[in-house]
């Protein structure tokens, strides 16, 4: 068994909390997280019965204000942002002048000209430099990055501990709506498919935030919950991740994020070109698939059809809840019907399975 | 963590038991800890070859697949069928019912490569230093 060593990576404010906890600390872009405390399994369990928290203090944040932030953004975002009320957030993929996905992002209303803006901690750099190349007069652009610490508290259980925690004012929280909460913001979003809440505080606030949920959240049987399991609750929830699903070079289109671009919008990067793709068809779609044969389905491997290659996967793992050992790919368009039975190439190997519809997991979320 | 006497061990973390001309061969408590949840394992054939520190079977966690290799070369002459429906076996008991594949030794003198016990549990231990 050959296991790789990490360089340097830069550590989460509450480093110290995770070791505390028992984590196994692993590199994910550029970041040292806790990759699980216990197990995978026990996590991804807990938030689907019952809750987990994680820390997600790596991911960036930018504040966009001034008297033209909001026709700023409008201009560059592939959703309406008008009608996004003051307490409300929205989803959304960033979009580069080819159409393809630079990132995706969500949207805080903060006030009539101000937005905070929640990007993956992997393109801080890169989305900085978009939002940058795009400014115009009266808006300013400020990465709050290193300011912000973000915190997931996810799980049917979820309300009753955050209640318990801080109180009736976040009773009637609706999902993509949020409230102030020392000096940041609780929002009723998150990853993984489940109900839930993702608390958005400056970074020496985290560790109050944190010792309360734990405190309070114990008897309810809150886990803390690594990356690992992070990464198997979106997949059953069928949500996309940059450097899988999403990157530079596909379009949401092809992603299945139709419903996440306003293609009656005329202004966006990237606006024509999609809107070309929409008329002339994909070559290929994201697609969801369960292995029926014996294997793992990982990122980058091949996908046959009678021989022929007709896609690869883009995520791939085993999931706790069901047993099964899923994925998501881009296959051809003209091959992604629920119901068509694959090959997955496995360490050389075609290993079967059988486009199902997305997502693997409804919940309340 | 437990590394019993009686076994030879790898750089790679895997452990052999060896009787006469046969072995059986593990992944010690040290790797079991680090891949966590072990939820597949692909086991080699009956009769295959293996070759010293070449892959002979692959056993994955939620996240990740890992190689497991040869300790030393020969011919498999089993493999514990009951991990393709128990792969937590491999967490719950790594030196007993956790084993992987049983081979038939074709360079007996390839023992002389491996760790003993002692000096693997000083070889973790340099490691996880650094």
């Amino acid at each position: 068994m050959t296991m790789t060593l990490e360089t340097e990576p830069r550590k989460l404010p509450l480093h110290e909390e995770h070791l505390q906890k028992g984590a196994r600390m692993g590199d994910f872009g550029g970041w040292l997280v806790p990759l699980f405390y216990t197990s995978i399994v026990e996590e991804h369990t807990a938030v689907r019965t019952k809750a987990g928290i994680f820390d997600i203090s790596h991911m960036g944040e930018f504040l966009v204000d001034g008297p033209e932030a909001l026709n700023y953004l409008e201009k560059n975002l592939p959703r309406r942002i008008t009608p996004v009320k003051f307490g409300q957030a929205i989803y959304m993929p960033l979009i580069n002048d080819q159409g393809g996905m630079v990132d995706d992002i969500i949207v805080y209303r903060m006030a009539e000209q101000k937005f905070l803006i929640i990007v993956n901690a992997g393109n801080i750099g890169k989305d900085f430099t978009w939002f940058k190349a795009r400014m115009t007069q009266g808006v300013t652009l400020t990465d709050l990055s290193d300011e912000m610490g973000l915190l997931a508290l996810q799980g049917p259980l979820s309300q009753t501990i955050l209640l318990e925690c801080f109180g009736a004012f976040y009773k009637d929280l609706r999902r993509f709506h949020y409230k102030d909460f020392e000096g940041g913001v609780i929002a009723r979003t998150g990853y993984t498919g489940e109900d839930g809440y993702e608390i958005m505080i400056p970074k020496h606030k985290l560790k109050q935030v944190w010792d309360v949920l734990f405190r309070v959240g114990a008897k309810h049987g809150l886990l803390p919950v690594g990356f690992g399991a992070r990464d198997t609750l979106r997949l059953e929830a069928a949500m996309p991740l940059y450097g899988h699903e999403l990157n530079d070079e596909i379009t949401p289109l092809e992603a299945d994020l139709e419903w996440a671009v306003d293609l009656t919008k005329n202004e966006f990067p990237g606006c024509a070109i999609l809107k070309e793709k929409k008329k002339t068809g994909i070559l290929k779609k994201r697609v969801g698939f369960e292995m029926t044969g014996r294997g793992i389905p990982r990122q980058g491997f091949e996908i046959q059809k009678a021989g022929k290659t007709i896609g690869t996967v883009t995520s791939g793992s085993f999931i706790p809840t069901t047993c099964k050992n899923i994925g998501m790919a881009y296959v051809t368009a003209t091959e992604a019907k629920t119901g068509n039975a694959i090959d997955v190439m496995v360490r050389g190997k075609p290993v079967k399975a059988v486009l199902v519809s997305l997502p693997f997991y409804k919940g309340k979320g | 963590m437990d590394f019993p006497e009686n076994l030879r061990y790898t750089k790679t973390h895997e452990w052999i038991a060896v009787e006469g001309a046969k072995a059986r061969v593990g992944v010690t408590e040290y790797a079991q800890k680090e891949i966590s949840d072990v939820v597949f394992v692909e086991l080699p054939k009956q009769g295959q070859a293996v070759q010293q520190a070449k892959t002979a079977a692959v056993v994955e966690s939620v996240k990740a697949a890992f190689d497991i290799y040869a300790p030393v070369s020969g011919k498999i002459t089993n493999a514990n069928k009951t991990l393709e429906s128990n792969p937590g076996l491999i967490n719950q008991s790594p030196y007993v019912a956790g084993w992987i594949f049983e081979l038939e030794l074709s360079s007996p003198a390839e023992l002389n490569t491996l760790m003993t016990a002692a000096q693997y549990h000083e070889a973790i231990h340099q490691a996880s230093k650094h």
